[in-house]
């Protein structure tokens, strides 16, 4: 599973990886602020989000979090299929992880256990993740959202649009920012050197 | 700019719900984001590298 990595137009894997996992499947709604990601309508009334966008995105994303600390990021996953693949990701890349349901006051309250200052977050989906991403607003600290067409992109600082409700796309999605991120701190030589399989971030049925 | 002031709006920021951050694509601008701005997911832009967010 290699894409070439050195033009800016070409994508970091082939263009049919990205459309067999359902990375650009969207919704049949559609929200204002995620206009400019969508590509097209289908007949069914799905909207399409644009390839080349998320591709941008990952790199993006992957150049933003390996400027933090690993243990100064928070993954946040409470959809069922999002959370294996955010636990895998945060295992490789030495981030934190609040998989299922996030206990208010994780971000704000210092006398709960599970207390925690991160630097930046992760949340796999805006509307499934509110407490975080409203927690996180709280204390200041840069959002990066992954984002389905339907997604209002409220209080969100960097937007990943992909379908974020499916079980291969998430693991796609994660793998591809997993491998971003290794790269860009330079613990991965080159893509080819990436050792995990999508599999391995995919959730059980 | 300086580095209290929100990139969308230019407002300077001082109340909580703001954040300030590194340009995601080239981590030389600075991007700050005002509460209102962010609420509301106005575009910013890098100042360095012209990089257009959210």
């Amino acid at each position: 599973m290699e894409g070439s990595e050195n033009p800016e137009e070409a994508l970091l894997i082939p263009e049919d990886q990205y459309l067999t996992s359902g990375v650009h499947i969207g919704t049949q709604q559609k929200s204002a602020d995620m206009k400019p990601f969508i590509y097209k309508i289908r007949t069914d009334g799905l909207y399409v989000l644009d390839i080349q966008k998320t591709d941008d995105r990952i790199r993006g994303a992957g150049k933003f979090l390996a400027r933090y600390e690993p243990e100064q990021i928070l993954v946040v996953a409470a959809r069922q299929y999002g959370q294996k693949p955010a636990k895998v990701f945060a295992r490789t890349i030495g981030a934190k992880i609040f998989a299922g349901r996030f206990v208010p006051g994780t971000l704000t309250n210092p006398d709960l256990p599970m207390f925690t200052e991160p630097d930046i977050i992760v949340v796999t989906d805006p509307a499934a993740d509110q407490q975080a991403l409203k927690e996180a607003l709280n204390v200041g600290i840069p959002i990066i959202g992954l984002c389905d067409a339907n997604n209002e992109t409220k209080f969100v600082d960097f937007i990943i649009p992909t379908n974020n409700k499916g079980r291969r796309a998430l693991a796609m999605i994660y793998w591809l920012l997993t491998r971003q991120v290794l790269k860009e701190r330079g613990t991965l030589k080159d893509l080819s050197g990436f050792e995990l399989a999508v599999e391995d971030f995919e959730a059980t049925l | 700019m300086p580095d209290n002031r929100c990139s969308s709006c230019g407002v300077v920021m001082q109340r909580k719900g703001t954040a300030i951050f590194k340009c995601p694509a080239c981590g030389e601008g600075t991007i700050g984001r005002c509460t209102q701005c962010r609420d509301q997911s106005v575009p910013y832009k890098c100042e360095a590298c012209g990089f257009e967010g959210p």
